[in-house]
């Protein structure tokens, strides 16, 4: 064997983590161990090859070792052991829901459910984070994160077609004063650099980017979180994928470089000054173009068994999962390379991008080959499937790996974790009374970075490529209103024209809810997600869920305890909503140390990005106002407190009590509301979350450049509750509607029983003017005016 | 009638093909998906089709420039093309499209058949959308802008795509590099001749004399950078429900200081336009019936 290290199986503790610092594998004291038992007992030495791949495989970004292993969980005094945290918690509920359109969940590199008219269709959704790449290098880190979500897509079952791309971000603010550690990107460059890197990517795809969103806290300084997404549509007989032994392991794509080697393990370690830049790849769109392009013709032929993305750890993990089911022989020296000079056990690991492995019985090789050259797109066969049990990996002859699957993929030691959590004090008293006059509060809500328009960012992206983006992220006359989420009607795709089946995906993120209660956190996301799914007319009974957890260390007993409340969270969100979650991923050890060791850990962040089918995209619901003198229903109760409000930042208020959330009701109330959205009783419809009524209330207006007389005071308010909670508050579970003025009566007997009630109408006039209780003015501000706060000018 | 066969010319990095053939099936065409490669290699020939389209995407990656790859590609292929067009047969080059035939020498031509003009990267200073608006340096020059654009008609014109579409439109723009640019004389030839089909209200990119499209003297071939084929069914609309109600709120609103340029107001005729229900049809809709129901 080549590359053996002979002094492996003799180093103590403190040798085998030098080593494991030196080669930058991040494995822990208890997988070296583990390694050096394996090899003693077979009698030799390893190899490099065989240690990198070992540290890939089991690294935790590829196995999700917190996330999956057992956990014990303090709180008060109390304890709860779970052995597999994942599994008791979101897969729990997506088995006990049990539905039956969903198609494939949590086991290929995309959750499915059923889509489409006659059921003929799979909709593959997947997100994920690609946020160490970003804090290094921002452009590279976002595109190959695009990149790498729709290679997940494409690499779903026999492959699907993208039609949609989704983002979200969290930054630092922009005009933070904090001051940086030195080598520190600032937060102006990573933003820019992220954006630039999406767009490149996501315009080249030739794929919609669409919805989306920006968080801005000083917590993500040194940690931006990069959220890609990616949903594609598959025929349903092509979801199962099975490597038959035999078949050659076929890979297509890009050539193999030295960019991007130790990628996977990289990101299982907390970011310091040493962080090595070259683990991060380096995207070429055109090539991945080019593989959908050809891989998609050759699915429809049936050329292939099985296909995978090469994604963290190269073809180490493509072709080792793929044969972790029955065995392969590769031969390296076949790989086609960039770098001529790269070591064979950096070719086994490298994450050159834009690669993909199939599994091909050797018949159809020529035909697969005529369309790949077709397409221009590079193809080698690496080796064969086989019923080994075992990966051996070869160049020119001589072994770089030989390892059993069993070892590789079982061998993993876990051990348990502890989390603990301590609530945070609730400070529920009445909140102070505003020391800005309310109109300039709303000028200052509307121009806050975590509500002001977003078009600056979501104009850069083509959104509308493939003519399917029904809903688009801004509409109205002149659009300039800001929607809750996208609706895709993907004809280029089906390019069935007389089908009208479409469906919505959207967002919901709470981080300054976390800081409070990480429990509620997730109820307010997946609330706010479904939520938002409603206001596009989508159908909220099939709604299914991602979750994407980002967290700092998990070796902090706080940092897991807060991720243990949000995945129970997550679990009693999905079993209220009836929506199963159908894919995740979790992303740890966002923190960064300065030179000194002084941590900077990101707040615990869980994105929910979640799905809908839309019956009928011709009856899609946007958020612009449509008509003066339709009436405007407030639907959900508002609850008292100022907890995680936008409010709160720009007011002392004293109060940092959460709004109340029942999932139970919420469900009732959407499944409620969903008959007048079939009927076409509701024009518009607009989610109340940031910046809460007054905010949501301007934004309507701004998209149907029409006026509204409102009061935010209901009879479903909470006793006892401020003006400042109604005007401003950001209590859960509310969406603003606008209702046929027509068919009024219709809408009031089809929400008879809801906590639904008029508080104004759509006006022809200038002005959103907010009332109280008593029919007296609170503010009243122009529109134009508003809308100047909110865009800057540049909407 | 019958369905004119429809040459959908795609390559590596073409992205708006399928809902361009889309487009054209639904306006009585018969599109058929050509690999630039088979041109060249002689298994399928210009000849054989009624109506040419070169759509839109990044062909090639636009590396160097946009559209340039696919140009030079189709330098062996430069003398069908030339005969597809002398026989006066549709031919329509969207966004991508575009580019490749302003750098095929296609469009301006002349007999020399030089590259007479250019597609450079957007001038964004008239119309900026960058990320200063949520707090960040602004990189002012010249990037990718998707948003919705108002389009004057030119009735004068030639074309015989835009044939039929009243005096103003909206259609989705989607581009990097769409500032046409051109030589004094050639602009002075466009002019006189009326070969600018379409033109900004509210120039996004600082394209010369406002130009979004532009056909040949004999109205047979139309490039343009705006997307007819994405705004093809009335529910692709930005505006997704009638806005003849526009009140005179949304007047003043568009018209207000701050946001702009006066020309941002919507006339008459947009809220005429923008109606999306069963017996409307979408501007995007003409440019494809226009060029089958000549072919066919």
């Amino acid at each position: 064997m080549n590359d053996r290290i002979d002094d492996f199986n003799r180093l103590g503790a403190a040798g085998l983590a030098a080593l494991d610092k030196e080669a930058g594998w991040s494995l822990n004291a208890a997988e070296l161990a583990a390694a050096q038992k394996h090899f003693r007992k077979l009698g030799r030495p390893p190899t490099r090859g065989e240690l990198e791949t070992i540290a890939q495989t089991w690294s935790e970004h590829c196995k999700h070792k917190t996330f999956s292993g057992p956990v014990r969980f303090e709180r008060g005094g109390k304890v709860k052991r779970y052995k597999n945290l994942f599994k008791e918690t979101i897969v729990a509920a997506t088995k006990t829901l049990n539905k039956s359109w969903c198609l494939s969940v949590f086991k290929d590199n995309a959750g499915v459910v059923e889509f489409g008219r006659g059921k003929k269709w799979g909709l593959a959704f997947k997100a994920e984070t690609h946020n160490h790449p970003c804090a290094l290098e921002p452009y590279g880190g976002a595109e190959t994160g695009v990149g790498g979500v729709v290679r997940d897509i494409l690499g779903v079952g026999l492959g699907a077609k993208p039609v949609l791309n989704t983002d979200f971000f969290c930054f630092g603010r922009q005009d933070s004063k904090m001051k940086l550690p030195p080598g520190a990107l600032g937060a102006p460059r990573i933003m820019e650099g992220v954006v630039e890197g999406v767009r490149d990517y996501g315009n080249r795809m030739g794929i919609p980017t669409a919805a989306g969103g920006v968080v801005f806290d000083d917590g993500y300084m040194l940690n931006p979180l990069v959220f890609v997404g990616c949903a594609g549509l598959i025929p349903r007989d092509k979801i199962d994928k099975r490597v038959r032994p035999g078949d050659l392991i076929v890979a297509v794509g890009g050539r193999t470089g030295r960019d991007g080697i130790h990628g996977a393990t990289f990101s299982s370690a907390d970011i310091g000054s040493d962080s090595p830049s070259s683990a991060v790849q380096i995207g070429h769109a055109i090539n991945e173009k080019k593989i959908l392009d050809a891989l998609l013709r050759a699915r429809d032929k049936g050329l292939y068994s099985a296909v995978t993305d090469c994604g963290a750890g190269g073809f180490s993990s493509a072709i080792g999962e793929l044969a972790s089911e029955c065995g392969a022989v590769v031969e390296l020296d076949k790989a086609p390379l960039k770098d001529v000079s790269l070591e064979p056990w950096e070719i086994w690991v490298s994450e050159s991008q834009e690669r993909m492995v199939m599994s091909v019985p050797e018949r159809n090789l020529p035909a697969l080959k005529k369309i790949f050259a077709r397409e221009e797109c590079e193809l080698a066969v690496l080796g064969r499937f086989n019923n080994s049990g075992r990966l051996l990996v070869r160049f020119k002859g001589a072994p770089v790996v030989d390892l059993r699957n069993d070892f590789l993929h079982g061998g993993v030691p876990n051990f348990e974790k502890l989390a603990v959590y301590k609530p945070r004090p609730v400070r529920a008293r009445p909140p102070a009374k505003p020391r800005l006059p309310l109109g300039r509060l709303l000028k200052e809500i509307l121009a806050h970075p975590n509500v002001r328009s977003r078009a600056p960012i979501v104009r850069q992206y083509d959104h509308e490529v493939q003519g399917g983006t029904v809903v688009k992220p801004f509409t109205g006359p002149a659009g300039y209103g800001p929607s809750d989420g996208a609706v895709i009607w993907p004809q280029a795709a089906t390019r069935d024209l007389a089908d009208f089946a479409g469906f919505a995906a959207a967002h919901g993120i709470c981080p300054s809810v976390g800081r409070i209660d990480p429990c509620q956190m997730a109820l307010y996301a997946c609330d706010e997600a479904v939520r938002n799914l409603l206001c596009c007319g989508a159908d909220i009974t099939k709604a299914a869920f991602l979750d994407n957890f980002c967290a700092a260390s998990p070796a902090d007993p706080k940092v897991l305890g807060g991720l243990v409340l949000a995945a129970e969270g997550c679990k009693e969100a999905a079993l209220g909503f009836g929506a199963p979650f159908i894919s995740g991923k979790d992303s740890f050890y966002n923190q960064s140390s300065d030179a000194k060791g002084k941590p900077y850990p990101i707040p615990l962040t869980l994105l929910i990005s979640a799905v809908a089918p839309v019956d009928d995209v011709r009856a899609a619901v946007t958020t612009s106002f449509k008509r003066a003198g339709n009436p405007v229903y407030l639907a959900g109760v508002t609850w008292r407190g100022l907890g995680g409000s936008i409010y709160n930042e720009l007011e002392k208020s004293g109060n940092n009590a959460l709004g109340v959330i029942s999932i139970a009701e919420s469900a009732k109330l959407y499944r409620g509301l969903l008959p007048a959205f079939r009927a076409g009783l509701v024009m518009a419809a607009h989610d109340v979350s940031d910046g809460g009524f007054a905010a949501a209330a301007a934004e309507m207006a701004f998209g149907g450049g029409l006026g509204a007389d409102l009061c935010p005071e209901t009879g479903y308010a909470q006793a006892g509750i401020s003006q400042a909670e109604l005007l401003f508050g950001e209590s859960p579970s509310r969406i603003l509607l606008e209702v046929d003025k027509e068919q009024e009566l219709a809408f009031r007997s089809l929400a008879a029983g809801l906590p639904v009630e008029r508080v104004g109408f759509v006006s022809d006039g200038h002005d959103l003017t907010l009332l109280d209780g008593g029919g007296r003015e609170l503010l009243r501000e122009d529109i134009a005016v508003l809308l100047e706060c909110w865009s800057g000018g540049e909407a | 009638m019958k369905r004119p066969k429809v040459l959908v010319l795609r390559g590596a990095g073409t992205n708006c093909d399928i809902e361009t053939c889309n487009a054209f099936t639904a306006a009585g065409g018969e599109p058929e998906l050509v690999h630039a490669g088979e041109l060249v290699e002689g298994v399928k020939k210009f000849a054989d089709y009624a109506i040419l389209a070169l759509p839109g995407g990044f062909s090639y990656g636009d590396d160097i420039s946009a559209g340039k790859i696919l140009a030079v590609k189709l330098r062996t292929l430069k003398a069908d093309l030339g005969k597809f067009i002398a026989s006066r047969r549709p031919v329509i080059g969207i966004c991508n499209g575009f580019q490749v035939l302003v750098k095929t020498g296609f469009l301006p031509h002349d007999r020399s058949g030089r590259q007479l003009a250019t597609l450079a990267a957007n001038d964004c200073g008239r119309n900026r959308a960058t990320l200063s608006a949520v707090g960040a340096g602004s990189s002012a020059t010249g990037h990718f802008i998707a948003k919705w654009e108002r389009l004057k008609v030119n009735k004068l014109s030639p074309c015989l795509f835009t044939k039929g579409l009243p005096d103003e439109i909206e259609l989705p723009i989607a581009h990097g590099e769409g500032k046409f640019i051109t030589v004094p004389a050639e602009m002075a030839k466009i002019k006189r001749g009326n070969l600018c089909a379409l033109s900004y209200v509210a120039n996004p990119n600082g394209s010369m004399a406002d130009l979004a499209g532009l056909t040949n003297p004999e109205g047979t071939v139309l490039g343009l950078m705006p997307h007819p084929e994405r705004f093809f069914f009335p529910w692709q609309a930005q505006n997704r429900r009638p806005v003849a109600e526009l009140g005179t709120t949304s007047l003043r609103l568009h018209r207000c200081r701050a946001l702009c340029r006066p020309a941002r107001a919507p006339t008459a005729a947009k809220a005429a336009l923008i109606r999306p229900g069963a017996d409307f049809l979408p501007p995007g809709y003409l440019f494809f019936k226009n060029a089958v129901d000549y072919a066919g």
